[in-house]
């Protein structure tokens, strides 16, 4: 495979600039060719190879260092440290409309644009109709770019860069602006050159498109790469983190009553699970859950056993009262709960497993106990579980 | 640098950053292609009356030309020069949101500021012949063609001194404040409103190591007196120029990947 991108051990060190002394340090730095003195590492030796015809997404949080990887690709600004090799035409769409000067007409921002990215003027006169098609603005191709909507200035913007015909095209969360007719051209119009073979850099928070669009996800946090590989275990992984980490504070509450509680729970047995790594289970498997309880007066006690999201959305829950299950008794005062779900339809992500103890009764609740699981699985659906269905004609 | 990074001098790109320069420039902001001729004249005319009616200046070497061609001939070139230079030192800055976002050679930027510049004053300057011809100096526009290298040579030190200056002003914004009065004192040590040889002896060595004396010079020569007088200097000056603008370039691309940072 002929490799378009190599980037070698890139590190970027944005230096501190805000005062005049700081700036001059800068400057003496990079006249002797030395790295500077302070700064923010906003790039941690990343190294990334792209093939012909691969198409890449890049995830991670605001901050993570997405865009300043783009700009290092695309050549707008220099790694501090490390090789950028790029073998290929790029259209690189940083921001739709950069460079458009507000005072031109959108004719002579295309102009501009166009030679920007190495059009020919003969070029450019052959596909003009085309961008104008594309672009779809009428006779405000006339107007200075100032009275465009942003909306407009993207769909230039975009026009511009599908006439350029690249080997590589790198966008930077373009795709969230324009009305949603506009944002659908725009994907079938990637998809398109996806399926001619093009190679795709895309950075996205959406990671519908990121797996619609991406074979390879790579994931980007605080300026290293925490994941790299296909798609669906990449965007999962950082879909999970991301629920996990905004359901931080929720647990707490949640976190079992502990010794006080009457009917507390001993165990919480998922089966494939170890100790150190959350158990994973591909879509369809059966998950096979054991739970015990003390029982302080021997009684039998009521069980639930509950899935919820990593956010803490709950998806399903069965109480063993509600089906007339009664606990098999393993010793004096320990009942236990064997439940089994069959070919299970959670879609991939990150879940929790949550059982609960009840009195015999089935009206308090005492004690809460969870596990994380994984399900892992190649699928666009969207949601939590997979819904049975067939699409009738 | 590799291909895919697009950094890379466009020739296309080029000729466009210089019309958008222009339209920004001249036509945009006056009321149309007249301004440009007449603005050169009206400048031409307040200084006659300030220096031939007012001062009553008189050059020796020139007494039957009169000081206004004398001074006309000198001070366009010197003008496009200056003026050059000042617009483009804050270019880069100025383009800030184009550098952040599009990768392409950003030495065009500066190169693109001083060549409108030049363009615009060149057809002022032609426009200044023009009448100074029909007022009744004798231009001998046959050493035009010798002019043209001259300017050529104006332009690309020009572009030298711009690469510098403007590399330096993204880190140093002081530069801004400081250059205008360096240019002006630039302006008054190169013999353009008074003759060289009204410099004092001692003087006279340190104002043979200024390009800009020897190109006002040979301006006047060859477009009032119809004397060629190129010797070892000009190879020298044409030497001193590439060397420089070698070194300007190489020193606007050790800071030009980096510009971002500073902006």
């Amino acid at each position: 495979m002929e490799t378009l991108v190599r980037i070698v051990d890139v590190s970027k060190i944005y230096p501190r600039v805000h005062k005049p002394r700081e700036r001059l340090q800068a400057f003496t730095s990079l006249l002797f060719g030395r790295e500077p003195a302070h700064g923010a590492e906003v790039l941690k030796n990343i190294n990334l190879e792209v093939v012909r015809g691969q198409s890449l997404g890049i995830i991670g949080e605001n901050g993570a260092g997405k865009s300043t990887l783009l700009k290092v690709l695309t050549g707008v600004i220099q790694p501090t440290r490390g090789r950028v090799m790029v073998h290929a035409n790029v259209a690189a769409m940083l921001e739709l409309g950069a460079g458009f000067q507000p005072d031109f007409s959108g004719m002579d921002n295309v102009r501009m644009k166009a030679s920007l990215m190495g059009l020919s003027s003969k070029e450019l006169t052959d596909r003009l109709d085309d961008i104008l098609e594309f672009a779809d603005i009428g006779e405000y191709i006339h107007e200075p770019v100032k009275h465009y909507s942003s909306g407009m200035v993207v769909r230039l913007g975009f026009a511009v860069i599908t006439a350029c015909r690249p080997d590589v095209l790198i966008t930077d969360e373009v795709l969230a602006v324009g009305d949603e007719s506009f944002q659908k051209k725009c994907i079938s119009w990637i998809q398109n050159f996806l399926r001619q073979g093009g190679t795709l850099l895309l950075v996205s928070h959406s990671m519908y498109v990121v797996q619609k669009l991406c074979q390879k996800a790579l994931w980007i946090h605080d300026g290293g790469v925490k994941k790299y590989g296909d798609v669906f275990p990449v965007t999962q992984a950082y879909l999970a983190w991301h629920e996990k980490r905004s359901a931080r504070e929720k647990e707490r509450s949640i976190q079992a009553t502990g010794e006080s509680a009457n009917y507390r729970i001993e165990k919480l047995i998922l089966k494939g699970a170890k100790d150190d790594a959350p158990p994973e289970f591909a879509m369809g498997d059966d998950l096979d859950i054991e739970l015990q309880i003390y029982s302080p007066d021997d009684r039998q006690p009521v069980g639930v056993v509950g899935i919820v999201r990593a956010d803490g959305t709950p998806v399903y829950g069965v109480i063993s009262d509600n089906e007339n299950i009664t606990p098999v008794k393993l010793s004096d005062h320990l009942y236990r709960f064997r439940l089994r779900f069959t070919n299970i339809a959670l879609l991939p992500g990150s879940y929790n497993l949550r059982g609960y103890s009840m009195d015999p009764e089935g009206v308090r609740l005492f004690d809460t106990c969870e596990t994380v699981f994984t399900i892992t699985g190649n699928t666009k659906e969207t949601g939590y579980i997979r819904l049975p269905h067939e699409w009738i004609d | 640098m590799a291909k895919g990074n697009q950094r890379k001098f466009d020739r296309l790109f080029f000729q466009n950053l210089v019309v958008r320069q222009i339209r920004q420039d001249y036509l945009e902001n006056l009321t149309g292609f007249a301004w440009l001729i007449l603005q050169p004249l009206i400048l031409l005319a307040v200084y006659a009356f300030v220096f031939s009616t007012i001062f009553k200046a008189r050059i020796p070497e020139a007494a039957d030309i009169g000081f206004v061609p004398y001074l006309a001939v000198a001070f366009w070139p010197w003008t496009a020069f200056s003026e050059a230079i000042l617009k483009a030192n804050s270019s880069i800055t100025a383009n800030g949101a184009l550098i952040g976002k599009v990768a392409f050679a950003t030495e065009q930027i500066p190169l693109a500021t001083v060549t409108a510049t030049f363009i615009m004053h060149l057809i002022g300057y032609i426009a200044v012949l023009i009448v100074l011809q029909l007022m009744g100096t004798s231009i001998h526009w046959l050493f035009l063609a010798l002019v043209i290298p001259i300017i050529l040579l104006m332009w690309l030190f020009a572009c030298a001194i711009a690469l510098f200056s403007s590399a330096i002003q993204v880190f140093v914004r002081d530069l801004a404040q400081i250059l205008p009065p360096l240019m002006t004192f630039w302006f008054f040590t190169t013999p353009i409103l008074y003759s060289a040889s009204y410099l004092p002896e001692s003087m006279q060595g340190v104002a043979r190591l200024n390009p800009m004396a020897w190109f006002v010079a040979r301006l006047r020569e060859l477009l009032l007196f119809g004397e060629v007088n190129f010797g070892l200097t000009a190879l020298l000056i044409v030497l001193f120029i590439a060397v420089f603008s070698w070194a300007s370039l190489r020193f606007f691309r050790r800071f030009s990947g980096h510009f971002e940072d500073f902006l």
